[in-house]
């Protein structure tokens, strides 16, 4: 018996059950060598109690006949499974010499992703600008999350490399869905965030004042929950090297402080930047650490 | 949580649920704010749940020869209080305590004089039992009001009940405009489910939801009434079976089996590589399934995990990460489902066991189904690479000696695509009826979890 004849088979019995047997006769049982063949492939193929109640069933019906049939050959199919030919493999992606971003940056995107956004456009332009290209299993959530938005996309094409165009040929629902192109300084620019007058000054300040001042105001009262956003768009500008410090003055907040969930709120974003950057400093000095200020 | 060592999971409180919408209601009152005076000791959970009316009512459970007792008056059977003190219990939110007068006198008036568990399976002789194979399941903890006697009887009724529907199915056509219906399905999974056969009753739910879905779903839907049909008579005749595969009926029918029986077995030691993880939804239920594969054995096994709209899956084991424990398995022919004993040693990055090619996969795949023809799915490793099938007819995995097609909008084929760059790679997949489910890419740095996830609007993230 070949997988060809019991496919044929198997479609006779598909039509029988789909007008019913009170319509249309099933097909008559394999027959002769075909059936012997069946029989033992039957046998070879399932443990014997199973064709020992095979041989047990009564048939009393042409329906409970073509069901004990169905019962037979569809596991046999699916047990007789079979690779078929063997297919031309994809012509790969152009070759990026950029190394890949390691598994730390990889779960720190996860979580900026998911938590903190507002760090995003920053971690993509860290990966091109150090040279980084971000891991292959972040390429499709970077280019389906950014659709419609042109110029995240095209950022998320830079550090994706050669690989984006390559997917998008794959896969046309991973292109940007934005009809205008922005421009390659759009790309390159990191957003500005709405930042109040008053925290601008602060913005490259030496580490310690912004620690300080931040600190003390989240913790005396003066920064509430309302200026959550306020303070996270200031944390996510402040210049880097003041991200130790600031982390270290919201981690030593009072625990009775009234402002304890705001501060470790903002602590936790401070200590995400500061890590996606130590990840995504240039490829040559890849795992030095910026000194503390 | 009790100590008895005779700890419930969920499936087997909702498994109670005498209709669907009985898990629905019961949920919102598994929180501990509605209950007062709960407690639980190592015969019976009990509680005063705080509803709507006047009087709270007074529940109690009978968690080793189940039976509730519940002053509201719904005749539902268990009623929503005592599922979700159930449900409450199971994740140990009740604490421990001493029942109150009215719940001794109650739990006295239910005590037997043999309460030993008994096999769900008759032993046919002794003489035509292969000496080797385990024993038959014992008894499972759900028994509502009755004997094993009258258990068995409504199985088979419950069985004979699926076959004659199938049967009628048969002769009417699949054409028949009822099937389009989910009402269809769903009377026959409840009626399923009060013949304790919850495990056909999910895949009749399953089934459903083939009906219409594809060019092909005719045939899709016969084959799965041939494998119900199988089932159905194999159930009818457990006591012919050999041991080891009357087990797998009696699983596959969704007989529960004690965590204390799996655990008092022979443990199996290995350095447990996770292979893969996949999540899917079971009905109101979310599945995960971890698969492990022994580096010395080679062996896979399986660990399911479940969780309730709003309860979080088990996230103890990594993708890619290795345990050094001992596991202990279900009974079986395949003996797949297992328990995580003791843990020995965790490590992380490990080089998955040996792997093979598209065709030792595909036969893998068969003397699987030999075994066990019912199972509808079963993990694979292998060393291929994602492509386009011959006229772009889908996603294939191939490589030298075949290639074997991946179901349609995989949940990470896109990411499994983009991890290969056209090469082939090392993968842990999913067989079912439906194709390969891609569930891990193991890069020679890390392993890439690409299998199938629970919407997060469904389960609790774990903290």
């Amino acid at each position: 018996m070949t997988a060809a004849s019991l496919a044929e088979h198997w479609e006779l019995m598909v039509s029988a059950a789909l007008l019913g047997t009170d319509r249309r006769d099933p097909p008559e049982p394999l027959a002769g060598p075909f059936a012997d063949s069946f029989a033992d492939s039957f046998a070879d193929s399932f443990a014997d109690p199973f064709a020992d109640l095979a041989a047990d069933w009564p048939q009393p019906t042409a329906s409970s006949r073509l069901l004990q049939h169905v019962a037979a050959v569809a596991s046999a199919r699916r047990a007789g499974l079979m690779p078929a030919a063997p297919t031309s493999l994809l012509d790969p992606p152009e070759f990026d010499q950029r190394p890949a971003t390691l598994a730390p940056a990889t779960f720190s995107w996860q979580r900026i992703a998911t938590q903190w956004p507002v760090l995003e456009d920053e971690w993509l332009l860290a990966v091109v600008a150090n040279g980084w290209r971000a891991a292959p299993e972040l390429a499709v959530p970077l280019l389906s999350r950014h659709r419609s938005d042109a110029t995240r996309h095209a950022r998320a094409l830079l550090a994706v490399g050669p690989l984006g165009p390559w997917l998008i040929a794959l896969s046309p629902r991973l292109a940007s869905s934005a009809r205008l192109q922005p421009s390659a300084e759009a790309v390159a620019t990191l957003p500005e965030l709405a930042i109040v007058p008053e925290l601008v000054p602060l913005l490259s300040a030496q580490p310690r004042q912004v620690a300080r001042t931040v600190g003390a105001a989240v913790e005396n009262g003066s920064f509430t929950n309302a200026h959550k956003g306020v303070l996270v768009n200031f944390i996510a500008r402040v210049h880097p090297l003041a991200l130790p410090a600031l982390a270290h003055s919201l981690d030593s907040v009072h625990p009775d402080s009234a402002a304890i969930g705001l501060a470790f709120a903002l602590a936790d974003l401070a200590h995400l930047r500061l890590r996606a950057l130590t990840e995504l400093a240039p490829v040559q000095s890849a795992h030095s650490y910026p000194e503390s200020p | 949580m009790n100590d008895t060592g005779q700890q419930w999971q969920v499936e087997q409180v909702l498994a109670l649920a005498p209709r669907p919408s009985s898990v629905a209601a019961a949920q919102p009152l598994a929180v501990p704010s509605r209950w007062a005076a709960s407690g639980c000791d190592d015969r019976a959970v009990w509680g005063r749940c705080i509803g709507t009316s006047a009087e709270p009512y007074d529940t109690v459970v009978d968690h080793v020869e189940v039976a509730f007792r519940c002053t509201c008056p719904s005749r539902a059977h268990p009623c929503k209080h005592a599922m979700a003190l159930l449900l409450l219990w199971v994740r140990g939110q009740v604490p421990h305590g001493e029942p109150s007068g009215f719940i001794t006198s109650w739990l006295a008036r239910r005590v037997t004089p043999s309460a030993a568990p008994e096999p769900i399976v008759e032993p046919a002789p002794d003489a035509e039992r292969p000496t080797a194979v385990p024993e038959p399941l014992p008894a499972p903890p759900i028994d509502p009001t009755s004997s094993r006697d009258d258990r068995v009887a409504r199985m088979r009724a419950g069985l004979a009940d699926l076959d004659r529907w199938i049967d009628d199915r048969i002769r009417t056509g699949l054409a028949d405009p009822s099937l389009s219906r989910y009402a269809t399905w769903d009377d026959l999974a409840a009626r399923l489910v009060d013949a304790q056969v919850g495990g056909l009753a999910n895949r009749v739910r399953r089934l459903a939801g083939l009906v219409g879905n594809g060019a092909h779903w005719h045939g899709q839907v016969l084959a799965e009434l041939g494998q119900l049909h199988l089932l159905a008579t194999a159930g009818r005749h457990l006591p012919d079976l050999p041991p080891h595969v009357a087990d797998s009926v009696a699983v596959a029918l969704g007989w529960q089996v004690r965590q204390a029986d799996v655990l008092a077995g022979v443990p199996d030691t290995d350095h447990w590589v996770v292979m893969g993880r996949s999540d899917t939804r079971e009905d109101r239920i979310e599945v995960r399934r971890f698969w492990l594969r022994g580096a010395a054995t080679e062996r896979w096994a399986m660990l399911l995990s479940f969780a309730a709209y709003g309860q979080s899956l088990d996230d103890s084991l990594v993708v890619g990460g290795t345990v050094h424990a001992d596991l202990f398995r279900y009974p079986g022919a395949l003996g797949l489902r297992a328990l995580l004993g003791p843990v020995h040693e965790r490590s992380v990055a490990t080089t998955p066991p040996r792997l093979g090619t598209v065709r030792q996969a595909c036969d893998a795949v068969g003397a699987a189904l030999a075994i066990e023809p019912w199972i509808e799915r079963y993990p694979l490793a292998l060393v291929a690479a994602p492509t386009l099938a011959a006229g772009a007819r889908g996603w294939v995995l191939t490589d030298a000696t075949g290639s074997l097609p991946l179901v349609p909008d995989a949940a990470g084929l896109g990411t499994l695509i983009a991890c290969s760059g056209g090469a082939p790679l090392a993968l842990a997949c999913e067989w079912t009826p439906a194709g390969l489910v891609p569930l891990t890419a193991h890069l020679p740095d890390r392993a890439i979890d690409l299998g199938p996830v629970a919407e997060a609007s469904f389960v609790r993230q774990a903290s």
